[in-house]
């Protein structure tokens, strides 16, 4: 092979995206950093783990299963699912976590030179998939640190595809009530495909909360995400799934990648379908964790923002990209936002209480260094 | 796809006026003016005369950038003794040939290399164009509080600005010369943020543009108001909305080399301090926009205290190591942008040999004789390689100054103020 012009086989929208890259693992830090141990407050899981009946399954499953394939769309999963919101399994998508489900969505209804809508400060995988598909993401300023419907609905013009509402709002927490989200809905009217994504509805208690699954009866337009990561304590494992009325769920099979969950997870979804018993947990748990961080704020003069989710902001004094470094070196990983276009803000994920122990001192040490 | 003229020719001087004449007639065809065509010819027809007879065939390429005109040269073989494009060997004057690549690289406004696939390397001459003189417009009086977010502004609002900030010596150099910023904009190689009254007029601007691979530098801000609180409002504007149009891309970080007194301070970490002529220094200021992950360093036994301690205060999480001698024993040669208005040149590794130090100091010892008065180096600190440079850095004279934070290579700035 003699002259192999890379460029000229990449399209321009590839060329032009860099390529994410992950945090190096746990060890790799610690070297880097010097310490002995990584308290992870980044990357808001669950420090509750799963739920009982997932680990008993997983506790109880064959090694010699893994040289099976799974079942390849989750036939199980999407009935116990259908069962527990009163939807037919057809209407249900899972995927390699939310993140996959987002390709699919966007895959099935963009083409280079669409748009999608979404927040300027949300979570950021909604703007990358569009970015390296060609497909230009509108990014609407939030306000009041809530995605603004209104501004939302101006953006929208008729290369729309797909308006992601992330519901509630990673990183801010805010979210849309159900009659706002009906509201939003009737204004789109079927203009383009809407997107709740709902990666961390089950934290949400208020009942003025969105019942999305209702709303997609009146709304044939909406899809809703979830995912087993947050909640249910199975980040590890990489599933969450989607919603639609019948006729846009049959289009985002079609891109759909069957045989992209692993056995592992979908038993392990399965048995973890719907544990209340893990949910008030884990609520109760993000109360406390809250109440935490809501006091050490008070006593450190900074802002807090965020009651919902498992993860909450403050603004510091100082750049929170020099807080993150300075917080790695004493074993502390929180997020910093400017990423998020949040600069001077970090995300804390509500961890163990031992983590959020260590996280308080490290802060109120880093902000003493000024 | 780019509709460059291209061509290829043999190395050596009998298609070296050949070449040269190429270069000319498409940079005339191109719309260059006379003295910037042959320019770029007289570049094209020393360095292939220079090029050696090994070197396969040389590729060149012209590409209008606007404010610029680009003559590359790629040449694919992988080993090649390219050493005449250092400016220090000037001295070896029997070997022909290396006088013709470094006359070469005097002739250009700007010289950067990059390595081609396979081994080759890629010689991007830059020769900026002349714009006509002229007397910018004064700002009108009454110029009110910033209305609204500061934005991505149109051609005439940023051109505006320029004449503004020029006509009161604001901003810093930037900020002049309206067409040639209109130019620098449209060709990607300078950003604006520009804020604006409630009359829609400018009231203040923020520019950066590409430094190294991953960062940008700032450069600004220039503010119209008068000192008080709606002149600092503007300065914090147009930072947030830098920072906001730079994030999720693949920017790393912005620095600042020349803080304005105007940039907010906040919100900025200081990484070192650049000497003036005059015995002072100023701070080198700078904005991560990722969290850093942590990386590699390789640090010469030379700078090892000096970056171990400055890693360490800054919390870099760095796995700090001393790199291997480079494979090559001689023909190192090093890049050197001028700056001649301002008497300042960096020096960057262009090839590392085994011959790194000698020809550092040849270097620096070279540019001091020519009367420069900041000579500066940059050594990226990510390539095991450029490591070879710094003991002969140090000994001509050259201190660390700064380590600009990029966990795939900080970047070590280091200085001389003679
Ligand atoms: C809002 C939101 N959606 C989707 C995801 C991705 O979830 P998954 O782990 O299922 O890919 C996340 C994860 O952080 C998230 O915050």
């Amino acid at each position: 092979m003699k002259d192999f012009a890379l460029d000229r086989l990449v399209p321009a929208h590839v060329r032009a995206f860099e390529a994410y890259v992950p945090s190096p693992p746990d060890d790799v830090l610690c070297r880097r950093f010097g310490v002995p141990q990584l308290h992870r407050l980044n990357n808001n899981e669950n420090p509750l783990g799963p739920p009982e009946a997932a680990r008993a399954m997983m506790a109880a499953w064959k090694p010699e299963h893994a040289a099976l394939y799974p079942q390849g769309d989750g036939w199980h999963l999407r009935r116990a699912l259908g069962r527990q919101f009163d939807i037919d399994p057809e209407q249900l998508i899972l995927g390699n976590g939310a993140n996959e489900v987002i390709a699919f969505v966007i895959k099935a209804f963009c083409e280079p030179g669409d748009n999608i809508v979404t927040a300027d400060r949300t979570f950021a995988v909604y703007e990358w998939l569009a970015s390296f598909s060609g497909v230009e993401p509108k990014l609407v300023p939030l306000r009041d640190y809530a995605f603004d419907a209104a501004a939302m609905l101006e953006a929208i013009d008729d290369r729309t595809r797909v308006v992601f509402v992330c519901n509630p709002n990673n990183p801010t927490g805010t979210w849309w009530t159900h009659d706002e989200l009906d509201a939003f809905m009737d204004a789109v009217d079927g203009r383009a495909i809407v997107v709740a994504d709902e990666a961390y509805a089950e934290f949400a208690e208020d009942p003025a909360f969105p019942d999305s699954f209702a709303l997609m009866q009146r709304h044939p337009n909406l899809i809703v995400f979830r995912t087993f990561s947050k909640m249910w304590g199975l980040a590890g494992l990489r599933i969450g799934w989607m919603a639609a009325s019948p006729d846009v769920a049959a289009t985002v099979k079609k891109t759909s990648i069957s045989y992209s969950v692993n056995l592992l997870a979908m038993e392990a979804a399965r048995a973890a379908v719907w544990d209340e018993a893990h949910v008030a947990a884990t609520r109760a748990h993000m109360r406390e964790a809250r109440a935490g961080v809501a006091e050490l704020a008070a006593r450190l003069g900074l802002t807090m923002i965020g009651d919902v989710g498992n993860f909450c902001m403050l603004r510091l004094p100082v750049s929170d990209t020099v807080a993150h470094r300075r917080l790695m070196g004493r074993g502390v990983m929180a997020r910093a936002m400017t990423s998020f276009r949040y600069p001077g803000w970090l995300r804390v994920s509500l961890g163990p209480a031992a983590a959020m122990a260590a996280f308080a001192t490290a802060l109120e040490e880093v902000l003493a260094e000024g | 796809m780019t509709l460059d003229p291209r061509a290829q020719l043999p190395p050596g001087p009998r298609h070296a006026g050949i070449g040269a004449g190429f270069v000319r007639d498409c940079a005339i065809a191109g719309g260059a003016e006379e003295r910037l065509a042959n320019r770029l010819a007289l570049i094209a027809e020393e360095v292939l005369g220079a090029a050696p007879a090994n070197a396969g065939l040389v590729g060149l390429a012209l590409a209008d950038r606007r404010h610029s005109m680009r003559l590359s040269v790629d040449f694919t073989a992988s080993d090649l003794d390219l050493a005449g494009l250092d400016q220090s060997r000037r001295g070896d004057i029997e070997e022909g040939e290396e006088i013709g690549l470094y006359l070469a690289a005097r002739l250009a406004d700007r010289l950067t290399t990059e390595p081609l696939d396979r081994g080759g390397l890629r010689l991007s001459f830059d020769v900026g164009r002349a714009y006509p003189a002229m007397t910018p417009d004064a700002a009108p009086a009454g110029l009110g509080p910033i209305s609204g977010p500061a934005a991505d502004p149109d051609d005439a609002t940023l051109a505006l600005l320029v004449q503004w900030a020029e006509a009161a010596e604001l901003g810093g150099p930037a900020f002049r010369t309206a067409p040639r910023v209109l130019d620098q904009r449209a060709q990607g190689d300078l950003f604006a943020r520009v804020a604006l009254d409630a009359r829609r007029r400018p009231v203040g601007g923020l520019f950066w543009h590409p430094f190294g691979r991953r960062l940008m530098e700032l450069a600004g801000p220039a503010l119209l108001l008068p000192e008080g609180e709606a002149r600092a409002a503007v300065a914090g504007a147009l930072l947030d909305a830098a920072l906001a149009g730079l994030v999720r891309k693949k920017i790393q970080g912005l620095v600042v080399l020349e803080p304005s007194p105007d940039m907010p301070r906040a919100g900025f970490e200081t990484v070192g301090h650049l000497p003036s002529a005059d015995g002072a220094t100023w701070p080198v200021l700078f904005r991560a926009l990722e969290e850093d992950p942590g990386g590699i360093s390789w640090v010469p036994a030379v700078l090892k205290d000096w970056v171990t301690a400055t890693t360490r205060r800054l919390a870099l999480g760095r796995d700090i190591e001393e790199p291997a001698r480079p494979k090559r024993a001689t023909g190192a040669a090093m890049a050197a942008e001028t700056d001649r208005a301002r008497g300042r040149v960096t020096l960057r590794s262009l090839i590392a040999a085994g011959d790194a130090a000698e020809v550092a100091a040849g270097n620096v010892a070279l540019f001091r004789d020519q009367g420069f008065s900041e000579i500066r180096a940059l050594l990226d600190l990510g390539k095991p390689d450029q490591a070879a440079f710094a003991e002969g850095l140090v000994q001509a004279g050259l201190a660390p100054a700064a380590l600009i934070p990029d966990a795939a290579g900080d970047l070590l700035l280091l200085a001389a103020a003679e």
